[in-house]
């Protein structure tokens, strides 16, 4: 009886999984040009950014966002993504089903006496971003040679006409960007349901929820910034801890699959470098006398500094280096656990070629990873938030230590050996 | 390479979005979060605290209530053995005083037979002698009835006197 329960809960499970995975099939079905996946493409897709948010279990589908860019004239433009894409119905010669596609159609804005054409872009260099086309001049076509090819911009042809592209300066609210959004209010909600619960409640300790999240804020708070920066902490506790909730909260929701999720946010390089760029403003900025002296003069051998600043240059290397590293690994831990997940299950599409028997054995293993590889996520989603935290608290305490606890330490001998001396000498 | 060339338009939205999150949450969440956080935590050490004194309290009250019922338990032992060795005391005085008081009562006892023996022997004395003078008397009467005898008692005695 509970063993069927449980195998029937698994089927369930697994059942669900396929679900979540659909869009992915989706995907794998639209690539599937000439019988062959394109694995690249789709692990890329997505992972990357896009200007609209795929409906669940319809890829074809999008959620529309605000496009907002600004064209070469310095005019800014703001219209809806779906525009950009169409959907075209096409029939599979080999098989006869009906397919969807969706194709980038020109949007055209008219203000004024100005017309602007805004499109997304399929070319190498600005693949999928909304790039502004420009008509090509005939005259500028016809002095067209070998050597100013490579000068020229590349032409695209739309519809029959051609065009160069320009990247205009792009702030659009794409799909990362309503994730993070989303992230941020998640974060504020969380944090202002435990905050109520203290208005209400006063005194009281918060239970469920709200218990699990000050559970959370301890952990940061009293293990890692209280402990490292000790009276400073209060400082700078609220930063260092919408960092954390920050991360978390974009790590967790790149992990769910479907609509208010799913955005790899934190796996994006754009999302790191602002979190360490944060990191090290306020490293440097609240630097002490201390911390610069250690950059620019400190505690070696002459020679190591004086003639040629070898140190200097090292320290100064340092400064940077510190916040790289922030951005490279929770990009690099976020991105790869999603990278094998989608991996993982592109298997089942690429060994799909090789027969019912592959394929099903395939999927089994892959599924099974798969659930182990987005736990391990999970697990990793915290471990990478409260490492960006701790590293962030320990670079902040270094860069904001006075240096009187060591001066003390290095005096304190010494006054101890004076007495010494003097009272050897008295009893001499 | 999408991911690793950082995207404006991300990256200023994400300047925007933690700036802002940031500024909300310090405004409104961390401290209120970190100082309820710290009060509770003060709080439960204070109590923590409170009790183990109450503790000790009892505990000391306790020790010092079994001290007091030690005593008293010492106290009405001892009361009782006093009153036991009163109890003996009064007892025995009791016996000795009854015991003088008899001694007494027999001394005025033996005092008074004595005495009344003494008043009988006096009597019986006096008597006796009233007797004897009688019986003498009577027997002097007997013997000095002829004259004879009479002279010769007178000479006998002149004799004696001359004697002497």
């Amino acid at each position: 009886m509970t063993i069927r329960t449980h195998i029937t809960r698994m089927l369930l499970l697994v059942a669900l999984l396929f679900g979540c995975v659909a869009p992915a099939v989706a995907s794998a079905d639209e690539h599937k040009d000439e019988g062959k996946l394109d694995v690249k493409e789709i692990i890329f897709e997505h992972l990357g950014d896009g200007y609209g948010w795929e409906v669940p279990f319809a890829h074809q589908y999008r959620i529309p966002l605000p496009v907002i860019v600004r064209a070469n004239d310095g005019s800014w433009h703001c219209f809806s993504s779906a525009r950009l894409t169409e959907l075209v119905e096409t029939e599979n010669i080999e098989t006869g089903k009906k397919e969807h596609h969706l194709v980038s159609v020109p949007v055209e804005i008219s203000k004024g006496d100005n017309k602007y054409l805004f499109y997304l872009s399929t070319s190498e260099a600005h693949k999928s971003k909304v790039v502004q086309l420009l008509p090509v001049d005939d005259a500028s076509s016809s002095i067209e040679t070998a050597d100013a090819k490579d000068k020229l911009p590349e032409f695209v042809t739309v519809e029959g006409n051609r065009y160069t592209e320009y990247k205009p300066f792009d702030i659009s609210i794409t799909k990362n960007v309503l994730a993070l959004f989303i992230s941020a209010l998640v974060v504020t909600a969380m944090m202002m349901c435990v905050v109520r619960w203290y208005r209400k409640h006063g005194m009281m300790a918060p239970r469920k929820g709200n218990g699990f999240l000050e559970l959370i804020v301890e952990f940061v708070y009293d293990g890692v910034i209280k402990n490292t920066l000790g009276k400073k902490a209060p400082k700078f506790a609220p930063y260092l801890l919408t960092a954390f909730f920050f991360i978390l909260v974009m790590n967790l929701l790149g992990l769910i699959v479907i609509f208010p999720g799913g955005a790899n946010l934190t796996g994006n390089i754009a999302i790191t470098i602002v979190l360490a760029v944060m990191t090290f403003i306020v490293t440097n900025v609240k630097g002490s006398k201390h911390y610069w002296k250690e950059i620019f003069w400190p505690d070696v051998p002459i020679w190591l500094k004086c003639p040629l600043p070898i140190m200097q240059f090292i320290e100064i290397f340092g400064i940077f280096t510190k916040p790289a590293a922030l951005c490279v690994r929770l990009f690099a831990n976020m991105m790869g656990g999603h990278m094998i997940v989608i991996t993982l299950i592109l298997l089942i599409f690429i060994f799909g070629a090789f027969g019912v028997a592959a394929a099903g054995g395939v999927t089994v293993v892959s599924l099974i990873f798969t659930i182990f590889m987005l736990l391990l996520d999970v697990l990793v989603s915290f471990i990478q938030a409260y490492v960006f935290t701790m590293l962030s608290t320990i670079f902040i305490a270094l860069s904001t230590e006075d240096g009187h606890a060591e001066h003390e330490h290095v005096e304190a001998p010494k006054a101890l050996d004076l007495k010494t001396s003097e009272s050897v000498g008295k009893t001499a | 390479m999408e991911l690793f060339t950082p995207d404006f338009g991300l990256i200023f939205w994400m300047f925007v979005a933690f700036l802002l999150l940031f500024l909300a949450l310090r405004k409104w969440a961390w401290p209120v979060i970190i100082k309820s956080m710290e009060e509770r935590a003060n709080l439960i050490d204070k109590g923590v605290e409170y009790a183990q004194n109450a503790k000790e309290q009892l505990e000391g009250a306790r020790k010092e209530a079994e001290k007091y019922i030690a005593e008293a338990q010492k106290q009405q032992a001892e009361i009782l053995r006093d009153a036991a060795k009163i109890k003996t005391q009064i007892i025995d005085e009791a016996r000795s005083t009854a015991a003088v008081e008899a001694q007494k009562v027999m001394d005025a006892a033996k005092l008074s037979i004595e005495q009344s023996r003494k008043e009988a022997e006096l009597q019986f004395k006096n008597e006796v002698s009233k007797f004897s003078i009688e019986i003498a008397e009577k027997m002097m009467r007997r013997q000095m009835s002829s004259d004879k005898a009479q002279v010769e008692l007178v000479n006998k005695l002149l004799d004696e006197i001359e004697k002497n």
